[in-house]
């Protein structure tokens, strides 16, 4: 008898392409933080964590501070921003919630540098709205290539990806629940704050944590829109490669940034998992 | 029930025009004499002038033949692994459905990056081939999970029909799958194509000094400052992208992956 595996012989072409593609490359990255430079700048073979404690450094570390609260805000202002998007989208009926989702989405399939153009153009030095100051008689402000100007930019071009998974929740939420909840007296503030803020933190939570990590390597938007002097967590990681040509330390800190994004992947399986439990106990206890 | 909320609907409102000021100002901005005054009134010479140098026709033409090959490459690699892998779908170990999202998951940075250190390591020429090789590495993925979704369509009864009668399994591949999962095909193609047209990052650390795609001449531009031709090459990258997604739009299979983006 002829013997079949489990995975047919053509779907080994893909994953032999991911093994070799995605897997590796990410493997060396790994690998690549545990070894050393010298002061020559070639690769020293030599396994330690001094990359990591060269991360705990204060120079870094005070990056690091930065970083994290330049995108703490920044997902704070998308979740702020995002909320009635998400909302008037998930309680739209009929045509207007594809257009309304189709019109959120065009512009982020235009090019990233374009959309980082735009926001030079208009908040740059000679830019509509220094134009506008100028008309009116007032001074320029200068917003561009300061901390300002990254934030800007990360709100932008992060918001669609928080109003997707504010969205998702709010659609899995029964309709039924926000009409048990005025049936029974609530004002609508105490509905939204009793009854759809706890049924939907979980997923807002997950998927803001997938909009604050990747903001962490942003180096376009801190390279274009932040000053020189701006150091930015993600450019800090490019300028080792690239700059400073000690990959090691570079590979370090996308190693960090790759283990909190698994991380949050696997807090978002374990989520799931247990609201499907948790839903399925209810079906069983009704 | 139509939905009332007057200020809701604002805030969604007010979000869109402030999604879209920033691309409908560079569009506008192409066709001002002055790119830095909005009243300096309006000229096509700009765009003339682009039209006649190669700024334009060399990035343009580099940035659709890596769009060729890396969206082939990467739909023929996605459609393979989905035509072995799509029965067996929801019983893949978690390490393998992992290593299927990885590339869609992880940051552009990182994947740039690694693929950077991995070409390096290799001791490959970068250029043209890495850059395409690179494309389709990240693309294939999601054209993986487009045609796991057209191929759960097909009635699995065709198949066995077709064995039946005699047919070997690559002739049923020809014969059968491959004529009812052709909307898939274009849908993936097209969607990888427009991934490989508006990438910049990958192509950034991938490409070397010689080569020029599109956003990476929009981006060097950048680098010195706002200027005419500036303006023209962003237009043309605004109306082919726009252009792309709207088919992608039209195309049901793929629409949701430009929704999840």
């Amino acid at each position: 008898m002829k013997r079949t595996s489990l995975i047919p012989s053509s779907a080994w072409v893909f994953l032999i392409w991911l093994i070799l593609m995605t897997l590796l490359p990410f493997t060396l990255i790994l690998a690549m933080s545990f070894l050393q430079r010298s002061d020559l700048g070639t690769i020293v073979f030599s396994l330690s964590f001094n990359n990591y404690e060269q991360l705990l450094d204060w120079v870094y570390l005070r990056v690091l501070l930065k970083t994290l609260w330049l995108a703490l805000m920044a997902t704070v202002s998308c979740l702020c921003i995002g909320f009635p998007v998400a909302y008037f989208l998930a309680r739209v009926q009929g045509p207007m919630k594809s257009i309304g989702l189709i019109l959120l989405f065009i512009p982020f399939w235009t090019n990233f540098i374009l959309r980082i153009y735009g926001i030079v153009s208009l908040f740059g030095t000679n830019g509509l709205l220094n134009q506008t100051l100028l008309a009116f008689g007032l001074s320029k402000v200068s917003i561009l290539y300061t901390r300002w100007g990254v934030y800007l930019g990360l709100v932008y071009n992060y918001l669609p990806f928080l109003v997707v998974p504010i969205y998702s929740s709010l659609e899995k939420l029964d309709p039924f629940l926000r009409e048990a909840a005025s049936d029974l007296g609530a004002t609508r503030f105490q509905t939204f704050r009793k009854v759809i803020v706890p049924n939907i933190k979980e997923g807002v939570f997950i998927g803001s944590l997938f909009v604050f990590i990747p903001m962490l390597g942003e180096y376009v938007i801190p390279d274009l829109l932040g000053g020189a002097k701006e150091a930015f967590l993600g450019k800090v990681m490019v300028e080792q490669f690239f700059v400073l040509q000690d990959w090691p330390l570079g590979s370090a800190i996308a190693t960090v940034l790759s283990v909190l994004l698994l991380g949050a992947l696997w807090l978002q399986n374990r989520w799931s998992q247990k609201n499907q439990a948790q839903s399925e106990g209810l079906f069983h206890a009704i | 029930m139509r939905f009332r909320n007057p200020l809701v609907t604002f805030l969604f409102w007010f979000a869109i025009v402030m999604l879209y000021l920033p691309l409908f100002y560079l569009v506008f901005q192409a066709f001002l004499e002055n790119p830095n005054d909005w009243r300096s009134g309006f000229t096509l010479k700009w765009l003339v002038k682009l039209f006649d140098s190669s700024a334009l026709w060399v990035p343009l033409l580099n940035s659709v033949e890596i769009g060729v090959l890396s969206a082939t490459l990467a739909v023929s690699l996605g459609t393979l692994g989905a035509v072995g892998l799509t029965r067996i779908a929801q019983f893949l170990p978690p390490l393998i459905q992992t290593l299927i999202l990885l590339p869609i998951l992880v940051p552009e940075v990182i994947t740039g990056l690694s693929l950077l250190l991995f070409f390096l390591l290799c001791r490959f020429d970068l250029g043209f081939v890495t850059v395409v090789v690179a494309h389709a590495s990240f693309s294939a993925s999601f054209v993986y999970f487009i045609m796991v979704e057209q191929l759960k369509k097909l009635d699995p009864q065709m198949n066995e029909a077709a064995q039946d009668l005699g047919a070997k399994p690559t002739e049923v591949f020809w014969k059968i799958t491959l004529p009812n999962i052709i909307p898939g095909l274009m849908g993936g193609w097209l969607l990888a194509f427009t991934l490989s047209f508006d990438d910049f990052l990958i192509s950034f650390f991938t490409s070397g000094a010689g080569l020029t795609t599109l956003p990476l001449k929009i981006y060097s531009l950048m680098r010195i400052g706002v200027s005419p031709e500036l303006n023209g090459l962003s237009l043309i990258m605004i109306c082919i992208s726009t252009c792309l997604v709207l088919m992608l739009i039209s195309k049901e299979q793929s629409r949701k992956w430009v929704l999840k983006g």
